[in-house]
């Protein structure tokens, strides 16, 4: 087993856990934003310790390639987020 | 034959872009792909009945490298649902979004959600399926905000994070697939998955992840203010069609490519929660103040019935009982979406015409505008389970299946349920009718209530009384 | 670098990952936690380079950290200034103060124990035997994939489906943000030191950009670490003070922003009524076609994420956007004349 392997994965359930619970509990929703994204990097981490084969074979393409559509499904659903709320400001702003 | 499973993805996607480029004719755009669509749909569950089920390879590379569509008889039978949903409620949308301005910024967007929901029936893939999801949750929450104003944005936003929320989950489940088994086909998973620490965390992330994009009790909190809030042609969908997906692959998951991974325990879990959906959304229909949301509850409340079915599959063994079963879900399905679809289309007429949506203001509904309470009426049946609808079927299929397998709880709960959606179906109708005299004309406006009224014609009579090619076509499948 | 000093590295970057990521959450201050969040994506960059993901190292640092920071900056703009101490474990829920403690305890362990179980699982799958998985399928078809690098051969022929839906909700997510209504005010002209840097960045992330475009066939890189560099020039070029930043008019715009979706299903189809499968190149031409459905990704990705940064509808040619009195700084140009940095859309 390499060792490598396992502290990129469990960092990555670590990191997970973190975005989740301060996106169920923070109440401020450019918070709760950036810890879904970081669910997100917590999921791509583990994934991508999935991937890593060591440091002399070639890496497994594949996650590679899912982390990186992850990567800019996220960014999408983080503008569309981001520009809700702008728009929910606004709507505040004309009561 | 097997093409048509691509063009089934191909068709609207390339009329949202046509949509988007064009829109001085996108009109007619939409009704064009909406038809081929429809048409390949009917294509396909043809095909389907026939052949039994189809794989398409994309790229022509082997499943596992590359990406595998596949349809069979449950998936068939459903994309023509999406299909017949679509169509009439397109039509609908033109009257609606009356000028064309808001036109041109909804078609694109509609067209997109048709192609997430058909690309998504149509995966054969894992992590394809995890984009189909993204897909159809950034399409219905951009829908369901085009409505304006400050309640469909709130509700909007909180829609899209619950979804981001799900679909990491989702995500999560995938990634551990992959670690543990080396591929995303579904196929090749349902031979080679064992019963497991690594099947049985995955499937529990995974599912976790569906049942919030499905709305199942306690996870529903997000849905009644988006789909009351929605724009009326984007609530008959995202009722019918997006919580449905949803569903389906919760479905598809758990009889198929987890099945022996699946325990009593978390069958009966999933029958609890259905169980309260259905206790919870009834009553909470019943007590609604506005159509849209006693709408909205009320799909919480169907929702339930269809997750109902899980403990009793678990309990039947593989058999003809069993696929009684599955076909009576599957019902229950169709019925719920033609009939949800046409009630929020008719809600939407009365909405126009009486500038509100309140039960306890709907005076003289009936005779304002006839077709469209008829129209509301044979939903309400469909809801409540009256035969001869499609519901009717389902609902004695669980009610059998749950008597046959010693779990009384369900059928009680499938009564109880049923009771308070006659309670909450007949109050509005009571409220619908006022002191005026009665019209000459039965419809008010064609164009506009035409849809609804198809749709919920659909549910009421037509699915219960030509039920049964359902069963044969989904023999071939699960 | 030996194996010792390399594990004692990944001990010290994995615990600055998840020190700035604990730090960025539960920071009493948004801005704090937005720039701590950056931070954790360069950090993050470093670390997939390490798992040697060079490809996706490139797309964090591009996409991950620096688009995502930008979008999340530009919408602090618009909150009001919070110094809220305390408000670090704010819960959504109203109730007594003793039932908030209570949620969060439970929500911590809830999730406290999801890590376990996932890492058990992980740790109890890394035990068994090492699997191949797919790496063995990527490289005996890499040769007729048409590129040499495996991640692009993945991402444009293996699983180009999967490709060709992501662009098509970066689509949605765009026409989303449009149909809420105009986009953000422009930035106030730049002051000497940051225009002359502007002025000197934007074509070298242009160079670059294109550059990423097309060594992505035969080592890192490709269309989407490309169109997130161009769309960084955009935005590099917007927070100097330029308004329409050489994206074309309305309707060329929306034909940009097509342009990835509906190349690439041209080209499925074209394949498709040819008799070949959806989607499956000949070998002879796959490394032309890729190139091409990149280029046009390429675009399509840097126009839609410029539209995203931008929030909204663009003003009409020259004119600045009017905003709502909620931005803090009030940052409409006046009479600004449309700067024609057309060199952005010519791409490769």
């Amino acid at each position: 087993m390499l060792t490598a392997q396992l502290l990129y994965a469990l960092t990555g359930c670590l990191i997970m856990a973190l975005g989740l619970r301060t996106a169920l509990l923070h109440a401020s929703l450019l918070r709760r934003v950036v810890a879904i994204n970081v669910m997100g990097t917590g999921v791509f981490m583990i994934l991508l310790a999935i991937a890593y084969r060591g440091p002399e074979l070639a890496p497994d393409p594949v996650p590679h390639a899912l982390v990186l559509t992850g990567i800019v499904v996220a960014v999408s659903a983080t503008a569309l987020a981001l520009a809700l709320a702008r728009r929910l400001n606004a709507e505040h702003a004309d009561e | 034959m097997s093409d048509t499973l691509i063009w089934l993805v191909a068709i609207p996607l390339a009329g949202a872009l046509t949509t988007l480029l064009l829109p001085r004719i996108a009109d007619a755009v939409v009704m064009a792909a909406g038809l081929a669509t429809a048409i390949a749909a009917g294509t396909l569950l043809y095909g389907v009945g026939t052949q039994g089920a189809m794989i398409y390879e994309i790229g022509g590379w082997s499943a596992g490298l590359g990406i595998a569509l596949r349809a069979d008889g449950l998936s068939a039978l459903l994309l023509m649902m999406i299909a017949l949903v679509m169509l009439p409620a397109s039509v609908y949308s033109r009257t609606y979004f009356s000028k064309a301005a808001e036109r041109a910024r909804f078609w694109p967007l509609w067209l997109l959600l048709w192609t997430a929901l058909n690309a998504l029936l149509l995966s054969g893939d894992l992590f394809n399926l995890y984009v189909t999801l993204e897909l159809l949750g950034l399409g219905a929450v951009a829908l369901a905000a085009l409505g304006g104003g400050r309640a469909a944005v709130e509700a909007a936003l909180r829609y899209l994070l619950v979804g981001l929320l799900g679909s990491m989950m989702f995500l999560a489940g995938v990634s551990l697939i992959y670690a543990g088994y080396g591929t995303l086909d579904m196929t090749a998973l349902a031979r080679i998955v064992e019963p497991g620490p690594v099947a049985g965390t995955a499937l529990a992330m995974m599912t976790a992840g569906l049942l919030l994009k499905s709305a199942l009790f306690p996870l529903h909190f997000w849905l009644p203010p988006a789909h009351g809030s929605a724009p009326a042609p984007v609530s008959a969908v995202l009722s019918a069609l997006v919580v449905k997906a949803a569903f389906y692959l919760v479905l598809r998951l758990w009889l198929e490519v987890f099945a022996d991974a699946v325990t009593p325990a978390a069958a009966n879990l999933l029958g609890v929660l259905g169980a309260g959906a259905v206790l919870w959304g009834s009553w909470r229909a019943l007590r609604a103040e506005r159509l849209k949301l006693l709408a909205a509850y009320s799909t919480v409340a169907q929702l339930g019935y269809l997750f109902l079915f899980f403990p009793l599959l678990q309990a039947l063994p593989p058999g003809p009982a069993r696929e009684l079963a599955v076909g009576g879900l599957v019902l229950l399905a169709l019925t719920h979406g033609f009939a949800k679809a046409g009630l929020f289309l008719a809600i939407g007429i009365v909405q126009h015409h009486s500038g509100h949506d309140t039960i306890r203001e709907l005076d003289g509904t009936a005779q304002r505008l006839p077709a469209t309470t008829f129209a509301m009426a044979l939903g309400g049946v469909a809801l409540i389970g009256l035969p001869p609808s499609g519901a009717f079927l389902g609902k004695w299929q669980l009610l059998a299946g749950a008597v046959a397998t010693g779990q009384w709880l369900w059928a009680a709960v499938t009564l109880i349920g049923s009771l308070l959606a006659a309670a909450y179906i007949f109050r509005v109708l009571g409220h619908a009718f006022g002191h005026q005299a009665y019209p000459n004309r039965a419809v008010t406006v064609a164009s506009e209530e035409w849809p609804a009224l198809l749709l919920t014609t659909m549910a009421a009579v037509v699915l219960g009384l030509a039920g049964a090619p359902v069963w044969r076509l989904l023999e071939n499948g699960l | 670098m030996n194996p010792v000093s390399l594990q004692l590295f990944d001990v010290l970057l994995l615990l600055s990952i998840v020190g700035l990521a604990w730090a960025s959450l539960a920071s009493p201050d948004d801005r704090r936690s937005v720039i701590l969040f950056m931070a954790l994506g360069l950090l993050l960059a470093l670390a997939w380079g390490r798992l040697l993901a060079p490809d996706v190292a490139l797309a964090e640092a591009a996409i991950g950290a620096g688009l995502s920071g930008a979008l999340l900056l530009a919408a602090l703009r618009e909150q009001p200034r919070r110094e809220a101490p305390g408000a670090t474990e704010a819960v959504a829920k109203r109730g007594s103060s003793r039932l908030q403690a209570m949620t969060q305890w439970v929500v911590t362990l809830l999730c406290a124990g999801l890590a376990g179980i996932l890492g058990w699982v992980l740790m109890h799958i890394f035990a068994g035997t090492p699997l191949d998985r797919l790496t063995q399928a990527v490289s005996a078809n890499l040769g007729v994939s048409g590129v040499s690098n495996p991640v692009t051969a993945v991402l444009l022929n293996f699983r180009g489906y999967d490709t060709l839906l992501e662009l098509a909700v970066l689509l949605t997510a765009v026409l989303g943000i449009l149909a809420l209504g105009p986009g953000r005010a422009g930035y106030q002209p730049a002051g000497p030191i940051f225009d002359a840097l502007a002025r000197s960045l934007a074509p070298l992330l242009i160079l670059v950009s294109a550059y990423l475009l097309w060594v992505g066939a035969h080592a890192p890189g490709g269309a989407f670490q490309a169109g997130a560099t161009l769309a960084a020039a955009g935005v590099v070029l917007r927070l100097a003070g330029r308004q329409r930043i050489g994206l074309p008019p309305e309707g060329a715009l929306r034909l940009v922003m097509t342009a990835g979706v509906g190349l690439f299903l041209a080209v499925g189809l074209s394949l498709l009524l040819m008799g070949r499968p959806f989607l499956g190149y000949p070998p002879a031409w796959a490394g032309a076609l890729i190139l091409v459905i990149e280029s046009a990704a390429m675009l399509s990705i840097a126009a839609t994420l410029v539209l995203a940064f931008i929030g909204g509808r663009l003003p009409a040619h020259g004119i600045p956007a009017a905003e709502p009195a909620t931005t803090r700084r009030e940052a409409i140009t006046t009479a600004a004349a449309p700067e024609r940095g057309g060199e952005e859309e010519s791409g490769c």
